[in-house]
């Protein structure tokens, strides 16, 4: 079975390095973009199994970008799920507003997100 | 990176100390009101009897400075004899101190008050060389006095004099209430002195309490003071009047207020600048004492009599309005005729200007305190928004330096050795450790700035409390800590931000945990109090000294708790303390060093049940049902009475108040009046019309200043808001509710 490709969209380059080597690690092909164009451009590319996303972006912002992703490349199968800050319950509230099909909390457990994407992937988590 | 929050935090800190002092500043003031004008109620009421007046006068001025006692002493010949005397006095000092005089010397505070016309203060009368009246202070064990001077037309006839025991100098809110007192109790005297003047006065002084009612009232400084000047010109027979505010920045005069005057006329009194130099108005101003121009015609003109004398005014009166020694403004009568003024109208004209003085400083006060809040109410959004900017800042670096930390704690690109093992860890747990306390600013951030919003859901407490033991458990057995929870019965649900709630709970039972040496426990309670739901923490540890017990709640406090395991942020307890507020309950510690704290806490949200279960010691106890709308007067109510043998009911309206009161019968009702659905009055009639409950003593307790009212309806006692501790305590036993020795 080949590699899920999973695309990552994070500005900050030290956590983008982090999220792709420990998915990388869990045996994903991992996709980098550092803002929300260069997330559309990937997908539009090379269309990904899941999108990983931060929600507050330079440019066009997470919710934004989560919109033309979904009336663009990705149509509404493939699972978006948003990276928020832990005790904001509004950025959470405002994802799930937004049609994040769920949402991961900062700081990303090393231990928990190859389960958590994968648990998105398999549907399990609606 | 530590440096940074801390002191920002102390910052916060600040500003919240800042803005409390000013509202502490507001509600002073409105209390002076509130004392202003329930004093000149009483007089009101006791117009036709001065020696009334006098006795009202003592019994105010005790209670609203805090004095042990207050007496009138009269001049006779060259001595003071005491006349009054209020307060808890011994009986031989009374007596003693007819025989024995005070002379009009600088012996005693009385005598300086007398000499100087003006109030006096002994800090404490054991450190000052030159009193002289040792064998009063032995009877009765005074240590602070403070006297002031009773004047009538330029002679001291009185001094007012107040004492405590304790060694606590008054401050000038209690010394401004002193001297209006005097003010009052001269016009009493005058009454007393003169019995064929009687009717006209007793108009006069419903005029006055009428003017102190408008000043007690509105914070509206022209409509005040637009009754004043048109009491003060009706009474006083003349045609008109008006009242100048003294603008200290531009040492000049404004007018603020007129009565009987033309809108020309009142035009160009506003159009002109009264300096302070060399003007009518300026003069009265400066030599403190109200001066007249009897015929317009042949003065020197300044600008602002011009105006008057080309308008037709002929003669005019001018009043200093003083507040303490403080130049406030001036108020000027005049007339259309020639003629001096009657030294009577001089004198009532000074009771107006006491008032009018009164409302142009509360208005001032109110101004100022509204701008401050205003300003305070921006500087906290800046720093909340900057916390937030901030924390969302080092909270991405953060999370690099626990991701990639555990990256290679797990192993994923190799084996690394012990000790790179061990800097990790502590690299790991550091990072954890910034990130705690970087939410927990976050968060105290947002409750200071009124930006914390709660979720309330219904959700099983005790499955809340395990979850959070689950959270200390790795730790507790590390360290062969027992932790065990206990949920009593009747606690099924409650009401509350479930996320919040376990955020409380697990900060008091890691803190146990930290604070607990090894081999120690940690005890979770929950049972209900009431309609609130109580959780207390209990640990074994070292316990906290009662000079710290406050101040742990204080932000980054914690140091002193004897030598912690490891670091806590110091700033748990504080969130703590402010969501529990935020849930309209309490937090509070109670320890004795060397055995242990227990820390407990209170919410209110379970829901209403038929029968108590029994409860054994504390059923036992008799109830005290305390009825208020104000949860923080209900809190400070049920903290009075802390430790009293009773326990403690609430109820927030009159309807909750009767079904209280009807399922468990207490010892004693406090009733606040303002109620919503049924006020105090209606609960009263209720209360006293079911011979089931119209036995049951009540004690109100409100800001409504109608105690014949109250009595009158069956209420056994009427206290007055604000309300001390020992007013409530003592009145709860004088009705036999409270034991004697509680």
């Amino acid at each position: 079975m080949t590699p899920r490709r999973i695309l990552v969209v994070e500005d900050n380059p030290l956590n983008l390095k982090l999220v792709r080597d420990v998915l990388q690690f869990a045996g994903y092909d991992v996709i980098e973009a550092q803002s929300g164009e260069e997330g559309l451009r990937a997908a539009r590319e090379d269309p990904p199994d899941l999108v990983l996303m931060d929600l507050q972006l330079p440019g066009i912002d997470g919710t934004e970008t989560l919109r033309r992703l979904r009336q663009g490349p990705l149509g509404r199968d493939v699972p978006v799920v948003a990276v928020t800050a832990f005790a904001m319950a509004e950025d959470r509230a405002r994802a799930s507003l937004a049609g994040f099909d769920g949402y991961v909390e900062k700081p990303i457990s090393v231990r928990e997100l190859p389960g958590q994407i994968e648990a998105f992937l398999d549907g399990r988590v609606v | 990176m530590v440096a940074d929050p801390s002191e920002r935090s102390s910052r916060t800190t600040r500003i919240t100390r800042d803005s409390s002092r000013q509202f502490q500043e507001l509600r002073d003031a409105r209390h002076q009101w509130a004392a202003s004008r329930e004093i000149l109620a009483a007089l009101g009421r006791a117009v036709d009897n001065p020696g009334q007046v006098l006795d009202t006068v003592l019994e105010y001025a005790a209670r609203l400075c805090g004095a042990h006692a207050v007496q009138l002493f009269l001049l006779d010949g060259d001595v003071f004899r005491v006349e009054r005397v209020s307060g808890d006095t011994p009986e031989a000092y009374r007596a003693y101190l007819l025989d024995h005089p005070i002379a009009r010397s600088r012996s005693s505070t009385v005598g300086r008050a007398a000499e100087d016309m003006r109030t006096n203060q002994i800090a404490d009368v054991l450190s000052d060389a030159e009193y002289g009246r040792h064998d009063l202070q032995k009877l009765t064990g005074f240590r602070t006095l403070l006297s002031t001077p009773m004047i009538l037309q330029d002679e001291v006839v009185g001094v007012l004099s107040m004492w405590r025991t304790d060694v606590k100098p008054f401050d000038d809110r209690e010394r401004e209430l002193l001297e209006e007192f005097a003010a009052q109790g001269a016009i009493a005297l005058r009454l007393e002195s003169r019995g064929a003047e009687l009717a006209s006065k007793v108009g006069q002084l419903e005029a006055l309490r009428e003017v102190g009612e408008a000043v007690g009232s509105s914070l509206d400084r022209d409509e005040v003071l637009d009754r004043i000047v048109s009491n003060a010109v009706r009474l006083t027979g003349t045609d008109g009047g008006s009242i100048m505010e003294y603008d200290e920045s531009g040492d000049s005069f404004h007018v603020r207020a007129a009565s009987g005057s033309s809108p020309d006329l009142v035009e160009q009194l506003r159009a002109i600048t009264i300096d302070r130099g060399s003007t009518l108005v300026g003069r009265t101003a400066l030599e403190r004492k109200p001066l007249e121009v009897p015929d317009l015609a042949q003065a020197e003109l300044d600008p602002h009599l011009e105006i008057l004398f080309r308008d037709g005014w002929r003669s005019v009166l001018a009043v200093p309005l003083l507040r303490g020694d403080r130049m406030v403004g001036v108020l000027v009568i005049r007339r259309r005729t020639v003629g001096t003024f009657p030294p009577e109208v001089s004198e009532l004209l000074q009771g107006f200007a006491t008032q009018s003085a009164l409302a142009i400083v509360n208005a001032r006060l109110f101004r100022e305190l509204q701008t401050k809040t205003k300003e305070l109410e921006i500087a906290s959004q800046h720093k909340s928004d900057f916390l937030a900017s901030m924390s969302h800042e080092l909270r991405t670096p953060l999370n690099a330096v626990i991701g990639f930390s555990e990256v290679l704690l797990d192993r994923m690109f190799g084996e690394i050795n012990e000790r790179q093992d061990e800097y990790l860890r502590d690299i790991l747990n550091s990072g954890r450790h910034l990130l705690e306390l970087l939410n927990e600013i976050l968060d105290l951030s947002k409750v200071e700035a009124g930006q914390m919003v709660l979720e309330p859901s219904t959700f099983g407490v005790g499955s809340a409390l395990e979850y959070t033991l689950k959270m200390v458990r790795e730790r507790a057995t590390q360290h062969a800590i027992t932790v065990t929870v206990d949920v009593a019965d009747g606690v099924d649900t409650v009401v509350a931000d479930e996320l919040r709630f376990k955020q409380v709970v697990l900060n008091l039972l890691s803190n146990a945990v930290k604070f607990t040496p090894d081999g120690g426990s940690v005890s979770v309670r929950a049972y209900r109090e009431g309609t609130d739901l109580v959780v207390t923490v209990a640990d074994t540890g070292i316990g906290v000294p009662p000079e710290d017990q406050e101040r742990i709640f204080e932000s980054f406090q914690q140091g002193r708790r004897g030598a912690p395991k490891e670091e806590g942020t110091g700033l748990g307890l504080t969130l703590s303390r402010r969501i529990v507020g935020l849930f309209g309950g309490r937090l509070w510690l109670k320890s004795t060093p060397g055995s242990g704290s227990t820390f407990g806490f209170s919410v209110p949200g379970l829901p209403e049940r038929e029968d108590e279960v029994a409860s054994p010691e504390r059923d036992k106890l008799p109830v005290v049902v305390l009825v208020d709308d104000d949860r923080a007067s209900l809190d400070l109510l049920s903290v009075y009475l802390d430790g009293s043998g009773t326990r403690v009911l609430r109820a927030r309206d009159g309807v909750e108040a009767l079904e209280q009161i009807r399922r468990v019968p207490p010892v004693a009702v406090v009733l606040d009046i303002k109620l919503p659905r049924l006020d105090g009055w209606q609960v009263l009639a209720e209360l006293k019309a079911d011979p089931a409950t119209a036995a049951i003593p009540v004690v109100i307790a409100s800001v409504v200043d109608d105690r014949p009212r109250g009595l009158a309806e069956g209420a056994d006692e009427y206290l007055l808001k604000p309300i001390r501790r020992d007013e409530l305590v003592d009145a709860l036993r004088r009705l036999g509710a409270l034991g004697e020795s509680s």
